[in-house]
């Protein structure tokens, strides 16, 4: 029993060992006036979703008429974690658009940290998108 | 005893199954922009070039640079791209990435009848264009390249104990031809740590 007590608690240093998480400091009243998106979720890894939450949507179009989302990520968790993303396009007619540089990517998100992911269509015909996470 | 032992034997025999699954060492295919592709610590995989594309096509429009051209869809040559780094890379895998997604903004055209000392990509377009020109008794017209790409690949390669890590660095210039300004510059950097190449992200 006296040797119990110490292996759990160096057990429990063990686990929580390096998890850090994000402070931040941002500005009281937001001057930015995003043009959000109002979004479906599709919920199919649930301890993800216990891991990830998807703060907000955003669009905006760039160079004219490309459109361009945004989708603010925020870590769960007090650790690190590591995930993936893929943004797919969806053209007027409901055609989804290939490009030679839509792959998954991967975003690492420290602890607790919150941080914007954006992808622009580099066809002028998409209008809607699908974005895609998974844990990795 | 004996039915306990066999309960084990059995336990072991589902978990070693549900462990490996479906699993083999066979050749099978996967997706290309899929996040099952080999990560190698010593070289440039196929989702860097794929990130570094997307990363540096994305910069290039939100500058909104391209739509300053005083016609649109404006030409673009391709310059150098310098590969200062330990592989045996062809900057295509980069720059075609980079062009198609450039041509289908639809802002973009790439000239393929010029290139870096002379090195035209379509030879047989060149010739053709010229000897058509011959043919008709006219003077060959080549439209100039409003912008060129130019850029260079770098890499960092550091270790500690035995966790090596390797940066591969991206830089683009895009230059208006008129005055030789670098209109647009962009960078990407990918880093990739570990002590050997894996199988998925």
């Amino acid at each position: 029993m006296k040797i119990i007590l110490p292996v759990l608690v160096l057990a429990a240093l063990g686990l929580t060992g390096c998890a850090t998480s994000v402070n931040t400091v941002q500005r009281a009243n937001a001057q930015a006036t995003p043009s959000y998106v109002a979004d479906q979720r599709v919920i199919t890894d649930s301890t993800l979703a216990r891991k990830l939450a998807t703060v907000s949507v955003n669009e905006a179009k760039v160079s004219g008429n490309l459109l361009k989302i945004q989708v603010t990520l925020e870590n769960l968790s007090s650790r690190p974690q590591a995930f993936t993303y893929k943004f797919d396009w969806i053209a007027d007619d409901g055609m989804e658009l290939s490009g030679p540089t839509g792959g998954w990517k991967q975003i690492q998100l420290e602890g607790r940290e919150v941080r914007a992911i954006s992808s622009i269509a580099t066809n002028p015909r998409a209008v809607d998108f699908r974005l895609k996470v998974r844990e990795n | 005893m004996k039915t306990t032992r066999l309960a084990l034997l059995a336990l072991s025999a589902a978990t070693a199954a549900f462990v490996t699954g479906c699993a083999s060492n066979n050749a099978k295919y996967v997706d290309s922009q899929g996040p099952n592709t080999i990560v190698s610590l010593n070289s440039i995989n196929v989702q860097d070039w794929n990130t570094a594309a997307d990363k540096l096509v994305s910069s290039l429009l939100a500058s909104g640079v391209l739509d300053r051209a005083p016609e649109l869809p404006s030409i673009m040559a391709i310059s150098r791209i310098r590969n200062n780094t330990q592989q045996q890379v062809d900057t295509d895998s980069l720059t075609k990435k980079i062009r198609i997604a450039l041509n289908q903004t639809g802002k973009v055209v790439t000239t393929t009848t010029m290139g870096p000392d002379g090195k035209v990509e379509d030879a047989m377009a060149a010739d053709a264009g010229a000897m058509g020109a011959f043919m008709a008794g006219q003077k060959q017209v080549t439209k100039l390249p409003y912008y060129t790409l130019s850029g260079k690949l770098l890499e960092d390669r550091v270790k500690a104990g035995t966790t090596r890590q390797v940066t591969y660095t991206f830089q683009l210039s895009l230059t208006t031809v008129k005055d030789g300004l670098a209109l647009w510059e962009g960078e990407e950097q990918i880093t990739k740590q570990g002590e050997r190449s894996s199988v998925g992200w």
